[in-house]
């Protein structure tokens, strides 16, 4: 009988933490989707923000020539899950567009100087 | 004095006032003339339509490289290509000659100009698809290929033919004339550059291996043959090209834009000789 008992408690044992492994597993890879979906919430803020800028410098015919590219390149980074790459590529792009509507409103009354 | 500040105060907002502060077309065309003469003494009026390669702004040697290649021109088969295009008939028996006046035969000097039934401004290449389209043909792309093949065929016919444009004393023929003016002196893109500062203040100076043509007489050689493209290609083309090489998005051809341009430009070389098409780099 006791040569049945150890066998059996070694098992319900190794039942018992293979469970919490496996909660354990679960529950971090929730986190992880938590974690992710956070951080394309906040990218998708900034992309948001980035796209209004771009469409108020093309607006004024003031949209740079690579900043939609990189709008793409950063939405693709974020896809990926390389939201370090994809913020640093969206920021940049809203500057970009910034930037061209600057100069466009800067530009507005342009003309020669002989 | 409430309602003249108002007044003003709408006139600024909906654009107007603008236009009629700007100086005159002739005005304007007088002073850029006088601009290009002051800068290089050594070239003709008329020298200038040939670009980066003129006297007095290329080397001995450019100059001669490009008459070796204008003996031969690399432009002869698409121009022969163009012509065929121009006289086959359409399906329904027509042939472009029935679209334009003259049967389009030595009219590129009179192109673009403002029509005054659609007031707007009116190319060559847009009253060639407007054909088209008009005789149950499919328009054609912009840019290069067919299109450029026979709008450069007709300019050909144009050949020795001083440009004549006009810019009529009406509200959207003058804004159409100052808005392809804004568009040559406004600086863009990521490099903020015009496009009076590569071909009016910094012509004739190298920008990396490349020398800078004048804008006075650009016109008259379009659609130009260029090695880098190694086909024809149309003046909207260029546009883009040189958009984007200071690194702003580019405008589509034959948007009001370009066509605007266009519009000044040529106005601008008004009385220079149309040498279309011509070979650059």
């Amino acid at each position: 009988m006791k040569n049945l008992l150890i066998p059996a408690l070694l098992a319900s044992s190794l039942i018992l933490l293979g469970g919490c492994a496996s909660t354990q597993s679960s529950s971090s890879a929730q986190a992880k989707a938590d974690e992710t979906s956070a951080q394309m919430a906040v990218f998708q803020t900034s992309y948001d923000n980035a796209a209004l800028a771009l469409k108020t410098a093309s607006s004024v015919g003031g949209e740079w020539r690579d900043t939609g590219k990189m709008m793409k390149q950063a939405k693709a980074a974020a896809e990926a899950g390389d939201f370090a790459k994809a913020e640093k590529l969206i920021e940049a792009a809203k500057f970009q567009a910034e930037m061209g509507y600057q100069q466009a409103m800067a530009q507005k009354n342009a003309g020669p100087h002989y | 004095m409430k309602k003249i500040a108002l007044l003003v105060t709408a006139l600024i907002a909906v654009g107007i006032l603008p236009i009629v502060a700007n100086a005159a077309p002739e005005d304007d065309l007088k002073a850029f003339r006088a601009y290009f003469k002051k800068r290089f003494p050594d070239t003709s009026f008329q020298e200038f339509t040939n670009g980066n390669y003129a006297v007095g702004i290329a080397s001995a040697d450019k100059r001669a490289q490009w008459e070796d290649a204008e003996e031969f021109p690399p432009y002869e088969l698409p121009l022969e290509k163009g012509q065929k295009l121009f006289e086959t008939p359409f399906a329904n028996g027509k042939t472009y000659a029935s679209c334009f006046k003259n049967g389009g035969i030595g009219i590129r000097q009179y192109y673009p100009y403002y029509d005054p039934n659609t007031k707007s401004i009116k190319t060559l290449e847009g009253e060639i698809n407007e054909c088209r389209v008009k005789n149950g043909e499919k328009p054609l792309k912009w840019k290069k290929g067919d299109i450029a093949a026979i709008s450069a065929y007709m300019a050909s016919t144009s050949r020795g033919k001083a440009i004549d444009i006009k810019v009529p004393d009406e509200p959207e023929a003058l804004a159409a004339y100052e808005r392809g003016k804004h568009h040559y002196y406004a600086k863009r893109g990521q490099l903020n550059m015009s496009c009076a500062d590569c071909h009016m203040y910094n012509s004739g100076s190298y920008i990396r291996a490349d020398l800078l043509s004048a804008s006075l007489g650009h016109p008259t050689g379009f659609p130009v043959y260029r090695a880098k493209w190694g086909s024809l290609g149309t003046m909207h083309r260029r546009f883009g090209g040189c958009n984007k090489q200071v690194r702003a998005k580019p405008y589509k051809a034959q948007s009001d834009e370009y066509k605007a341009l266009e519009y000044f430009l040529n106005y601008m070389s008004n009385g220079q000789k149309v040498n279309a098409p011509s070979y650059r780099q």
